[in-house]
């Protein structure tokens, strides 16, 4: 009796070690798995993924994950080591409210160096609007240290009519990817915008030529800031019109309106910088409603000031133009059509050869059968007459309503940058390590 | 008409001795009076012998004298004095039963009991004296009744109907034979012919045939002696009470005869002689001796489960030979089959033989002598399969034990439960590796999650189904053992005696090889009385020779 149960514990230990072989396998896989999810964190209750804006400083890159506009706050992730993400959310007091009313942006901004009423600031977010200190942009930084920044003076009375009827207003809000950046404001509601430059927390707005027709609440639901030369290129977009306005600014030197392009239908409906080209310039990555188009910063700010008003620079744009391409297609996604495709953008050096690829948002794509999932598809610039995208990226475990693309970022991490995108429609936001354009061993072992 | 009877006797020395006896008793006439038809004057002595004994039997003694007194008047045998005399005795007449009784000595002075009829007329003389003298004087004599005593009764009157004398009429073919008579006396005495003594037997008269003897009731053997080129003979005779027995013997002549006796290893075999083709009875079962022309004869011995087996003999006249024979089993014999369930399938060497049912006769299955595979099946029972060793001519009786299969019911759960476990386990175990796959394809085009479900399930699927691996071993190796595991023993065979085969001329099988049997049974074999007919044919006679052997 003694020997069979010994037998029967051998056979059942061997079986167990095979077992445990067997299913640790997955393990192997999920413990370095090039798609991270970001943790939600449990006070983040109404939306998480609507927006996202990433800071780097000192090779220490934070991301701030957004939840609904104008009624959630923001969580921050400590994003570090790309072996080992932190998923967890490190501080989820962004315009959390806390007794201080704060409207979340839809669009949100992040600073690896960010200009205080008295003193310059590391790793700090523009998160939205509200009351701090008092009315204006709201700050935050990595040291929990917030303030605000003023507005232009119809927008503080908008904002304090909104504070005061706690009716939320939306202040879209982006910068450029330089140590010092520049911040870009909007108010569509008025359609203002205005910027702060770089190391100043004094506004500058935006002049608008006359006769130039902006009159839509489109305008500056989208923006882009491209560092070119020392200077900027201010880019607002007025989907709605299928416009895009341009301004340069300069240090010391008065914005200068460019001009104004004006598209198929939908142009501007999201606005992307970053170093596409390898001339060491942002340029500008420009949606509509089928097709992403590349121009170079350079060219743009190379413009001269103009004061025409109808919005018809085809020819100079025309030179600016580094290409277009649409959605094309890949095995595992189907249906461009009415895939949003251009629903959100980024620029991103995700092989980290020095110039950057072209992160477009597709949240209503079909993945694997599962409508609405959402998918990012990754464009080399370089070679823009290609119309099939170099990659495709999904979630594995993709959900029909996920619109996985609603919102794109390309934080950097190590030397080269890896997308996060948000997947709003169930309230998920994930890390993408992975490109195909990685030289092999490139990414580490979360990229096989 | 005649019966011939062949007496064939086999002395204890086995030297074989004959007698021809022409036996006519009682319903067959003869005379010893020339001017009489024989048969008509035997049947006469007869009827007035028989006619005496009924009335002495009934009581009427002096009916009964009167006819004896006049069978005597007509054939002057001694008998009937002697039982005319018993009659008067009966009725008290001394006198007269004196005379008759004195009669008789005189008549036949050689009388084998002599000696008592002198005794019975010594006894009754003084019972005369003793009435006389114990009588008046002048009584004795007068009247009709003179002979009668005057006083009654006083003359013993034991006498029934078994006090009455018989004749016996002894002739021989030729005449002038010597003949001895032995009496037995005790009923246990066998006779041997040639023996310095016999006990239990005594002779009671010699002389030469033809012979009239008057002779009591009881066994008698009687010894014709070898008389010129004449072999001798001898016979048992039963005397019964008043009849007239009369025997005759056709004495054989050795010249003309001869004797052959046929005996063989295998002890009841059927010998035909002269008869190759069994046309006629078979000449009889060995060991048999028997009279037989002299010349050449064909002999067949046959028995069942040997090989006939023919020869020739030549025999002289009057010479006596013995043949031996020696049979060879056949070279195939027969299985006896049954067994211990309802319905058995036999299989010799894998062919079907039939079918065995419970109730029936064995299942006979014939084939070449030598070993065979024997395969037994019933339905729900172990098959049994082994090697048997056929004998040669015989029967073997195999008693097949069907052991029942041991039932497999757990097995069969667990197998199936275990079948089910492996099932689901394969399932699930292609099932996680179909997840795994896919995952791992997302991970090589940069899409997997770290938190996908599907590596979860996966996860799960592969530990149910290496549980489910784990689990169905366990149950396969239960169920082999259950399989395997069988504490019943295996369906066996036990072999009986071999048998003969059935004589199909025998109510019972009979063939034996006599090394085989014990001394005594042969003896008892050799020994045991038969009788049979055989034509017979002789320079003096022929007819149907009814023999028999003691």
């Amino acid at each position: 009796m003694s020997h069979f149960s010994l037998r029967l514990g051998l056979l059942g230990a061997l079986a167990l070690g095979a077992s445990a072989c067997s299913w640790s396998r997955f393990d192997d896989l999920t413990d370095n798995a090039p798609v991270v999810l970001l943790e939600k964190p449990d006070s983040m209750n109404n939306g998480f993924g609507v927006s996202l804006a990433t800071a780097t400083k000192d090779e220490h890159t934070e991301l701030l994950v957004g939840g609904t506009v104008t009624t959630s706050g923001a969580a921050l992730y400590q994003l570090g080591e790309d072996s080992a993400p932190n998923t967890k959310a490190t501080d989820t007091n962004y315009c959390s409210g806390d007794g201080k009313p704060c409207f979340l942006s839809s669009l949100i901004a992040g600073f690896a160096n960010a200009q205080g009423p008295d003193r310059s600031r590391p790793l700090c977010f523009a998160v939205g609007s509200g009351e701090v200190v008092k009315q204006g942009l709201v700050m935050r930084c990595q040291d929990g240290g917030e303030y605000t920044l003023d507005m232009p003076q119809a927008a503080e009375d908008l904002l304090a009519m909104a504070i005061a009827q706690n009716q939320p207003r939306d202040f879209p809000m982006v910068t450029d990817r330089s140590d010092d950046p520049l911040l870009l404001a909007s108010l569509p509601e008025k359609r203002l915008a205005w910027f702060y430059p770089e190391k100043s927390d004094i506004l500058s707005e935006l002049p608008l030529p006359d006769g130039v027709e902006v009159d839509d609440p489109s305008f500056g639901s989208s923006l882009a800031v491209l560092a070119v030369e020392g200077g900027r290129v201010l880019a607002v977009g007025v989907p709605g019109k299928s416009r895009v306005l341009l301004w340069k600014t300069e240090p010391d030197a008065n914005p200068s309106f460019l001009g104004c392009w004006s598209g198929t239908s939908g142009m501007g409906r999201a606005l992307a910088s970053g170093k596409v080209n390898a001339d060491g310039n942002d340029d500008l990555v420009v949606s509509d409603e089928t097709q992403v188009h590349v121009l170079d910063g350079s060219s743009l700010f190379q413009l001269p000031e103009s004061n025409a008003s109808d919005c018809d620079r085809p020819l100079v744009i025309a030179g600016s133009r580094l290409g277009s391409f649409g959605c094309g297609s890949t095995s595992p996604l189907s249906g461009c059509e009415r895939s949003e495709f251009g629903a959100a953008l980024a620029v991103g050096d995700l092989d980290g050869d020095g110039d950057g690829e072209v992160i477009v948002g597709a949240p209503k794509m079909t993945v694997r059968g599962k409508e609405n999932a959402g998918a990012l598809l990754v464009y080399d610039a370089d070679a823009a007459t290609e119309t099939a995208p170099v990659d495709a990226k999904f979630m594995s475990s993709a959900e029909s309503g996920d619109e996985l693309g609603r919102s794109i970022v390309a934080p950097h991490v190590g030397k080269r940058d890896i997308i996060a995108a948000g997947a709003p429609g169930h309230g998920k936001a994930a890390l993408f390590y992975c490109s195909s354009l990685l030289p092999h061993g490139a990414g580490g072992s979360r990229c096989p | 008409m005649f019966a011939l009877v062949n007496l064939v006797f086999l002395s204890r020395r086995g030297a074989p001795v004959f007698l021809l006896l022409a036996l006519s008793a009682l319903a067959t006439g003869a005379s010893a009076q020339p001017k009489d038809a024989p048969g008509k004057r035997l049947e006469a002595i007869r009827s007035e012998m028989d006619r005496g004994q009924s009335l002495f039997a009934s009581g009427n003694y002096a009916g009964a004298a009167e006819v004896f007194e006049a069978g005597y008047a007509a054939y002057p045998y001694s008998a009937f004095l002697f039982n005319a005399g018993v009659c008067y005795q009966k009725q008290n007449d001394v006198d007269r039963a004196l005379a008759k009784f004195k009669e008789y000595v005189k008549v036949d002075p050689n009388a084998p009991d002599l000696a008592k009829v002198n005794q019975r007329i010594a006894t009754l003389e003084a019972a005369k004296a003793a009435a006389l003298a114990a009588a008046p004087v002048g009584e004795a004599g007068a009247g009709p009744n003179a002979g009668a005593l005057p006083s009654a009764p006083v003359l013993p009157s034991t006498d029934d109907q078994t006090s009455m004398k018989s004749l016996v009429m002894i002739e021989t073919e030729p005449d002038g034979a010597p003949l001895r008579i032995y009496q037995r006396l005790d009923e246990n005495a066998h006779f041997v012919l040639g023996a310095p003594a016999n006990p239990g037997w005594k002779e009671v008269i010699a002389t030469h045939a033809p012979a009239n003897l008057t002779l009591d009731v009881g066994q008698y053997h009687i010894v014709v002696e070898k008389f010129r080129d004449f072999n001798a003979s001898e016979a048992d005779m039963t005397v019964s009470p008043g009849h007239v027995h009369q025997l005759k013997a056709n004495l054989s002549q050795g010249k003309f005869m001869a004797f052959l006796r046929v005996s063989s290893n295998v002890l009841g075999a059927h010998v035909w002689i002269d008869d190759n083709k069994k046309e006629r009875s078979l000449w009889g079962d060995t060991p048999h001796g028997e009279l037989v022309p002299g010349g050449k004869h064909d002999v067949l011995v046959e028995s069942p489960g040997f090989e006939p087996l023919q020869s020739s003999v030549e025999l002289e006249h009057g010479e006596q030979k013995e043949l031996e024979v020696r049979l060879e089993r056949v070279n195939y014999g027969v299985l006896r089959i049954d067994a211990s369930a309802p319905v058995v399938t036999v299989h010799v060497d894998d062919q079907p033989k039939g079918v065995w049912r419970s109730g029936t006769q064995p299942l006979d299955v014939r084939f070449d002598s030598g070993a065979h595979w024997l395969t037994v099946e019933s339905d729900g029972r172990k098959t049994f399969r082994g090697k048997v060793v056929v004998p040669r001519g015989q029967i073997l009786p195999l008693h097949v034990k069907m052991i029942p299969k041991y039932p497999r019911g757990p097995a069969w759960t667990q197998a199936i439960i275990g079948a089910a476990f492996l099932g689901a386990s394969i399932y699930a175990g292609a099932e996680s590796n179909r997840l795994y796959n896919e995952l791992k394809s997302d991970n090589q085009n940069g899409s997997l999650e770290s938190s996908d479900e599907r590596a979860t399930r996966g996860k799960w699927l592969a530990v149910g189904a290496d549980a489910g691996f784990v689990v169905a071993g366990v149950l396969g190796g239960l169920a082999t053992y259950n399989f395997i595991k069988d504490p019943l023993p295996e369906s066996s065979v036990s072999e009986d005696k071999l048998l003969e085969f059935d004589d199909p001329l025998k109510t019972r099988p009979v063939a034996q090889l006599a090394p085989r049997r014990a001394p005594q049974n042969a003896v008892a074999v050799e020994h045991a009385p038969r009788l049979e007919l055989t034509p017979s044919a002789s320079t003096t006679g022929g007819g149907l020779f009814l023999g028999g052997r003691f």
